[in-house]
């Protein structure tokens, strides 16, 4: 069964003067341990999408499965604790809190859902290293470069054992060769560990390396392809 | 973890909080210090109130309360084996207290005679050490002697006013143009207060004439010590009788009427005047180690002593206790106002925190931070900046207070006038363990109240619009 059942999909934006239609009749389904790409022009709607699979926004029709559970169901502190506990961020920017070390904002996500401190710390510590970043743990983010922020991200989304990571142009910021290493830490996550990786982008490099690329113009699924 | 991601949040912008805390330092070391004056102060009233007038305890017969009837006495030694045997005593006195015409040489006037043991007198009161001239008591000499208040000595005209040479020199030093005026004045005499300041008034501006008259006219006092007084009261038995005293000393409290009403003579003396079987007295007079206590002991003495009254301070003149908690109320108003006015920078210094850090609350919220969660954190960086500012403006205060507990703070040369009405310049700064804890809790309150505007702002946050890059 698919972890992830989009149906029929419509989002409208109407609360500025123009009414615009971001995503229309948008079905998908995403199963586990997928490394899929949403691709298209800036505008086509990928944020749209990924910001409604994430359980951040509610779709104006259509509706959303994630496990058993349909996203348009929970509201409030419920749809919060929804995310905390089964769906991974990792946005653009200001992913970090900048007067926590990486590992404390590794930390931080186990904090909210009640992992005890020494369990923190320890999980913490061998996702930092997973990553990477082992050497880093005790750095602020201002020391770190993009491309190791996005990689601490990448580890503080994992940190809460969510069913699936979403990424929001997650290289958008990163030179060529951090993209590089960003993805190869992605991709073996996915290849040894099954954790399942849906990310927007529009960087040919960034496609070329995704196994499903599902390809968004104007709203619509233009394709849908799987390599 | 979370209380040092505030800790450390609050120190994103160093100079910003630094001023916010500094200034809660300083506004909580003004209100609390003013808090401290005030409840010194009232302190100081309240003990003056209890070692001259009151004492803690006053044992009567019940009946002489009624109309202090000369007869109503008691035994003295009964009440003070029981007296005796209490450990928070610190010391009694007892009293013979009859009401009297005075009449001098040149006035008369009514008043208490108070007779006294000096040695038990000088355990408990006051009056001893308030003495300006002459002595309280002491010695022996065949007319008996007689202890009066500054206004009672003025009522009876025993006092000459004259501008003699010391005063003049004496105020030239504060204020030379004074010197003519005096000048003119020098040799001459006058028979009472009045006369001198009318004098004073035509040769004086106004201005010059309200800020120097109390001062002059005190220091042209010459009291006439060993003047003789005749007492005319009635004995126990009756009669009215008839006694001389001379004037041996001239004793002055921050009380006037006090001072124009209560004269003192030796217990002695004056039972063996009035015809009073000796060992007997109309009042005994209890101090306590501590002044709160006091109702307690009296009850405990009350018990023993079923066949008299048996009153406390607090019985006596309930009014004391509204002083005390005028003071706390008094203290506390000024520290609120002070916290009400800091809260502004409190909650203008939180929101711009917030408002800095909208992207990153929009992504707390999204991976998971929930609003009690968000709210919280922007509360407890609230509350710690503002506990840390109070606590420093506590210390302040602690030291400052502490400093001039013992030595107090002289307020002298911004009040003129303080000392002549008798009341001490010296303030000593006072605060209670309780009042600190007080403090405490209104400045974290301030703190919470503080942070709900921009909790509420917070909140409102969309994390998806928050996020989402232009
Ligand atoms: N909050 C919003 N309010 C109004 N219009 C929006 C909002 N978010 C996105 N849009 C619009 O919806 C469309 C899709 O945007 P988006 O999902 O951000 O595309 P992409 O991420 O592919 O660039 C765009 O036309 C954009 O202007
Ligand atoms: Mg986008």
């Amino acid at each position: 069964m698919a972890i992830i059942e989009v149906v029929s999909l419509d989002k409208i934006y109407n609360d500025s003067a123009v009414e615009v239609t971001a995503l229309k009749n948008i079905n998908l389904s995403i199963s586990s341990g997928e490394f899929t790409a949403i691709v298209g022009p800036s505008g086509s709607g990928k944020t749209t999408l990924l910001n409604l699979i994430g359980g951040l926004d509610y779709p104006t029709s259509g509706k959303i499965r994630v496990g058993d559970v349909w996203l348009n169901e929970l509201k409030g502190f419920r749809l919060i604790d929804f995310r905390l506990h089964n769906i991974g961020f990792v946005f653009q920017s200001y992913n970090l809190i900048p007067v926590l070390t990486a590992l404390e904002n590794v930390e931080l996500i186990m904090q909210l859902q009640g992992v005890s401190a020494k369990e923190r710390r320890k999980r913490a510590t061998e996702l930092l290293h997973r990553v990477g970043l082992g050497d880093r743990c005790d750095s602020r983010p201002s020391k770190l470069s993009g491309g190791q922020q996005q990689r601490v991200a990448v580890a503080r989304a994992l940190a809460s054992k969510p069913k699936y990571i979403l990424a929001d142009e997650p290289t958008a910021n990163l030179d060529g060769k951090s993209t590089e290493t960003l993805l190869n830490v992605m991709e073996e996550l996915n290849r040894d560990e099954g954790v399942t990786f849906i990310f927007s982008t529009h960087d040919q490099r960034v496609i070329n390396r995704a196994r499903r690329v599902v390809l968004l113009e104007d709203g619509y699924i233009n394709s849908d392809t799987f390599n | 973890m979370i209380l040092s991601l505030s800790w450390r949040n609050i120190w994103r912008n160093k100079t910003r909080s630094l001023v916010v805390l500094s200034a809660i330092a300083l506004g909580l070391w003004g209100g609390v210090t003013s808090m401290a004056l005030i409840n010194g102060w009232i302190k100081q009233r309240t003990n003056d109130i209890f070692r001259n007038e009151l004492s803690h305890i006053q044992i009567h017969s019940p009946e002489f309360l009624l109309n202090e009837e000369v007869d109503k006495l008691f035994a003295f030694d009964s009440v003070q084996n029981v007296l005796k045997a209490i450990p928070d005593i610190v010391g009694y006195s007892g009293r013979l207290k009859l009401f009297a015409m005075a009449q001098s040489d040149r006035a008369n006037s009514g008043m208490y005679l108070l007779g006294v043991n000096p040695e038990d007198e000088k355990n408990i009161s006051g009056i001893p050490e308030s003495i300006m001239l002459g002595s309280f008591l002491e010695g022996s000499h065949r007319i008996p002697s007689l202890v009066l208040g500054k206004e009672a000595a003025e009522e009876l005209k025993l006092v000459n006013y004259e501008i003699t040479d010391k005063v003049i020199e004496c105020f030239a030093e504060r204020d030379t143009t004074l010197t003519k005026y005096l000048s003119s004045l020098s040799g001459k005499q006058f028979r009472s207060r009045s006369a001198l300041v009318n004098e004073l008034k035509h040769s004086l501006s106004n201005e010059k004439h309200n800020r120097w008259i109390d001062a002059i006219v005190d220091s042209s006092a010459r009291y006439r010590l060993n003047s003789a007084v005749f007492f005319t009261f009635q004995t126990p038995q009756g009669e009215m009788q008839n006694a001389m005293f001379r004037v041996r000393g001239v004793y002055r409290t921050s009380n006037s009427s006090f001072d124009s009403r209560m004269a003192f003579v030796n217990i002695n003396d004056l039972a063996s005047i009035a015809n009073i079987e000796s060992n007997h007295v109309h009042e005994v007079a209890v101090l306590c180690s501590n002044y709160e206590n006091a109702n307690q002991i009296a009850k405990s003495i009350a018990e023993k002593i079923g066949h008299l009254e048996v009153r406390s301070w607090g019985q006596i003149s309930p009014e004391i206790k509204f002083y005390t908690a005028f003071g706390d109320f008094m203290g506390l108003i000024y520290v609120m106002i002070i916290l009400f006015a800091l809260a502004f920078g409190i909650v203008n210094t939180t929101m711009m925190s917030v408002l800095e850090r909208y992207r990153e609350f929009g992504m707390l919220m999204a991976i998971g931070m929930n609003r009690f969660r968000v709210f919280s954190m922007i509360m407890l960086e609230s509350v710690l900046l503002t506990f840390t500012g109070g606590i420093l403006g506590l210390l302040f205060s602690a030291v400052f207070i502490k400093i001039f507990e013992i030595s107090g703070i002289d307020f002298s040369v911004w009040a003129e006038g303080f000392e002549a009405i008798g009341y001490s310049p010296v303030v000593y700064p006072h605060i209670t363990v309780s009042n600190y804890v007080v403090i405490v809790l209104l400045v974290i309150l301030t703190g919470i109240l503080a942070s709900l505007w921009p909790a509420r702002k917070a909140l409102r946050l969309n994390p998806m619009q928050a996020l989402r890059i232009e």
